[in-house]
């Protein structure tokens, strides 16, 4: 796998570099800032971008505008959005397309290196993963179109807007696969997904769930 | 002196310029109603057009309203909106609607009296200014002018000293006035809450989009009956030029509109000082054009505008010489209430870092001291207990996740990303997002206003919805963000029980954050609600 990393601290590059050769994945370049990453990508063409929010020159949003950028230009590179902190608003904008292949996490979870790999290598195969703090930011502010949902159901599709599979989600809540492959198309049917393969529907569903705050 | 006050604030003229709009828009009024009720009651009998009538009716009713409302918003400061239709689905739908809308006869009814006893008060107002002024300037119009004299029953103006005696009574004359166009604009502030308010209060303050907007329409009415009158007289065989005597009032009026819109926009203008003298200066000389060109439009003979035009220096040299005295007290002032905001602003600042040290010693600082000792620990067993090892680092990752969620809450507190990244805008929409009841938001700014008031106008937001959620127990919120006069406004209204008193640590915080940019915040929190929360922050460009 081929990844483009866009951070302008040279000691979480670093960092963030080694982490991912030492785990198979090949850093094809690593840049400081949203316009340099742009043109590494459209050279490199890399499975994955993983990009910081805050950089240079204005040191706001230039990260999140460049990975929209991507998104519209290079659609067959993946995003997966690092950052400090976590705002609602740009992981909406972020899934607005309501394409897979986007995640948006805290900077924290690489403490976790297995699970922070899963995450990147699930978010180049076409999947999602959003931080647990994003999805947390959005429980219990539901309109009505989620009142449908059973308790539980809800549960599920908080898991599944972290972009979790069906085998982790049974994990997590202790249930079969099969009782939450039946959660997850329940779901899909009170929210009146349109019928097409099971990743968009997923990101939809996220969307609808974020949508819903 | 506290009694010749309302000579001296614009307030004061804003009102009689609005009582003086009654002929008008109650002109408009009375036309609109008639012809409407002739109109729908012909065609009740005979046609479905009954509906078509009905629904035109209203709009006309509606946009008369909108206007007066809108010089209301303007002039006396009553934020009213009135609704301009009814709404209603389908052709009979719509019909009905207008029947059963509220609104439609609350406004009926406020257009009516604003023709008749509006009226009446504009006309009261006129009489009591012009003779005033006639008295004030009456000895200079007795020695030098060639007049009839006067009398009052037996009691002759028949020498020069006699007739200085009018001086002093014109002074009480105008005092008079000034106070009854208050109260006379108090009342109608009153009359159109009373009606013309809809059941819901949208966004707060007149933005300076509407106003100019407000201005606009203004210029555009005014130039239609200008120019329908022409056509009519053009149409009717030229001859004397009556319409004359309709234009020059028109153009009074809009010249005067645009004379205060202009001095509203200049912030550096301090309300009650400068500013009034602008708008009475202004006003003298629209009033003055008005008269030479109604001069010079009839009898160009004797130039008899230059009697009202001296009443109308002399109050302007009273004025100027007034607000020069004032000025001292003034600034006198103005360094008591900039030392006590200082203070209070050290206090905030002081307060806050304190705040943060201590955050930072019991939180970050305490679990990076645990991340060490884990770490240490860990290389200690590395080699004798492998398995132990291991607990000790994951204990060290868990610390460092927990000094990061805290230094995260920390910067948030101090100054929010979405804030530095997106603007105010942005922000409280974020805010409101993750709030438990609904929030409505209303923004609309220009541009981004200086970083200090950006965030001291964030702050307001967020303490007052925190506010609203914790005691107040509402149901509704709305948070109105809009630049008036060169200075941010922040409103949040919600529908809570109200009874929030600034004893409330957060809310005296508040208050010192918003003074030390000189800016003033307001709480209005009667027992039962609503409780609204408004800073007006100024922001220098």
């Amino acid at each position: 796998m081929r990844a483009v990393i866009a951070e302008d601290l040279a000691l979480l590059l670093d960092g963030l570099t080694r982490l991912l050769r030492d785990n198979e994945i090949e850093v094809v370049a690593a840049v400081g800032d949203g316009d340099a990453l742009v043109h590494a990508v459209l050279r490199e063409r890399p499975d994955i971008a993983i990009v910081d929010i805050r950089m240079p020159p204005t040191f706001r949003d230039e990260g999140l505008r460049a990975a929209l950028t991507l998104r519209e230009r290079v659609p067959e590179t993946a995003v997966l959005i690092i950052s400090q902190y976590v705002e609602g608003t740009y992981a909406r904008e972020l899934l607005a397309d309501g394409r897979g292949g986007v995640g948006y996490l805290l900077k924290d979870r690489v403490m976790d290196v297995d699970a922070f790999v899963e995450a990147v290598r699930r978010v180049a195969d076409g999947g999602t993963a959003l931080d647990p703090e994003v999805v947390a930011h959005f429980v219990g502010h539901r309109e009505d179109r989620l009142a449908a949902l059973t308790p539980r159901e809800n549960e599920v599709l908080g898991l599944m807007a972290e972009g979790r599979s069906n085998a982790s989600i049974a994990e997590a809540l202790v249930l079969t696969v099969g009782a939450v492959e039946k959660h997850v198309a329940s779901i899909l049917q009170k929210l009146r997904l349109p019928p097409s393969d099971e990743t968009h529907r997923r990101v939809l569903a996220v969307l609808a769930y974020l949508d819903s705050a | 002196m506290t009694i010749l006050r309302p000579l001296f604030t614009s307030a004061t003229y804003k009102s009689l310029l609005f009582l003086l709009a009654a002929p008008l828009i109650g002109g408009a009024a009375l036309g609109v109603l008639i012809a409407g009720w002739a109109a729908a009651s012909s065609f009740l009998i005979v046609t479905p057009l009954v509906v078509a009538v009905l629904v035109g009716f209203r709009g006309a009713v509606g946009l008369l309203a909108w206007c007066d409302a809108g010089l209301g918003r303007a002039l006396l400061g009553v934020d009213v909106r009135p609704r301009i239709g009814s709404g209603g689905n389908g052709y009979w739908g719509r019909g009905k609607a207008v029947v059963a809308d509220r609104s439609f006869w609350k406004q009926q009814a406020y257009l009516a009296l604003r023709a008749t006893v509006g009226f009446g008060m504009a006309m009261v107002e006129l009489a009591l200014v012009a003779a005033a002024l006639g008295s004030i300037t009456y000895p200079i119009w007795y020695r030098w002018g060639k007049g009839n004299k006067l009398r009052f029953g037996s009691w002759h103006v028949d020498h020069f000293p006699r007739s200085l005696v009018l001086v002093p009574a014109g002074i009480v004359g105008l005092v008079v006035a000034a106070w009854l166009a208050r109260l006379l604009g108090r009342a109608w502030a009153g009359i159109i809450r009373g009606l013309l308010a809809d059941g819901t209060r949208e966004s707060v303050g007149a933005s300076r989009h509407a106003r100019r907007l407000a201005l606009g329409i203004h210029a555009g009415v005014a130039a239609g009956i200008g120019a329908l009158l022409l056509v009519i007289w053009a149409l009717t065989g030229h001859g004397y030029v009556w319409p004359e005597w309709v234009l020059l009032p028109l153009a009074l009026q809009l010249a005067s509109h645009a004379w205060i819109e202009l001095v509203e926009d200049r912030p550096r203008l301090r309300p009650g000082g400068s500013r009034a003298m602008s708008v009475h200066l202004g006003l003298s000389v629209a009033l003055f054009a008005f008269l030479a060109l109604v001069w010079a439009v009839t009898t160009r003979g004797y130039f008899w505008p230059v009697w009202p035009a001296l009443g109308l220096a002399i109050a302007l040299v009273v004025h100027a010489a007034i607000a020069w005295v004032s000025r001292g007290n003034r600034l006198a002032r103005r360094v008591d209430v900039l030392e006590a905001t200082r203070a209070g602003a050290v206090d905030v600042q002081d307060s806050e870092l304190r705040r943060i040290e201590r955050d930072l010693h019991d939180g970050a600082q305490a679990r990076l001291v645990a991340l060490g000792m884990n770490i240490g620990l860990a290389e200690q067993q590395l080699d004798k207990d492998p398995k132990k090892a291991h607990e000790h680092l994951a204990e060290a990752r868990k610390a460092a996740s927990a000094a990061l969620q805290e230094l995260r809450d920390l910067a948030r507190g101090i100054h929010p990303p979405i804030l530095a990244d997106r603007g105010l805008d942005a922000a409280i929409r974020a805010l409101a997002a993750h709030a438990a009841v609904p929030v409505s938001v209303d923004a609309e700014l220009a541009e981004r206003p200086p970083v200090a008031v950006e965030t001291a106008a964030y702050f307001v937001a967020a303490e007052g919805l925190a506010n609203a959620l914790k005691h107040a127990q509402a149901s509704r919120i709305n948070i109105a963000v809009h630049e008036r006069a060169g200075a941010v406004v922040v409103r949040v209204l919600d529908d809570g029980r109200g009874g929030v008193s600034e004893a409330d640590g957060g809310l005296h915080g508040l208050r010192q954050r918003v003074e030390a940019l000189d800016g003033t915040l307001r709480i209005a929190s009667p027992g039962g609600g609503p409780t609204v929360l408004e800073a007006v922050l100024p922001c220098e460009r």
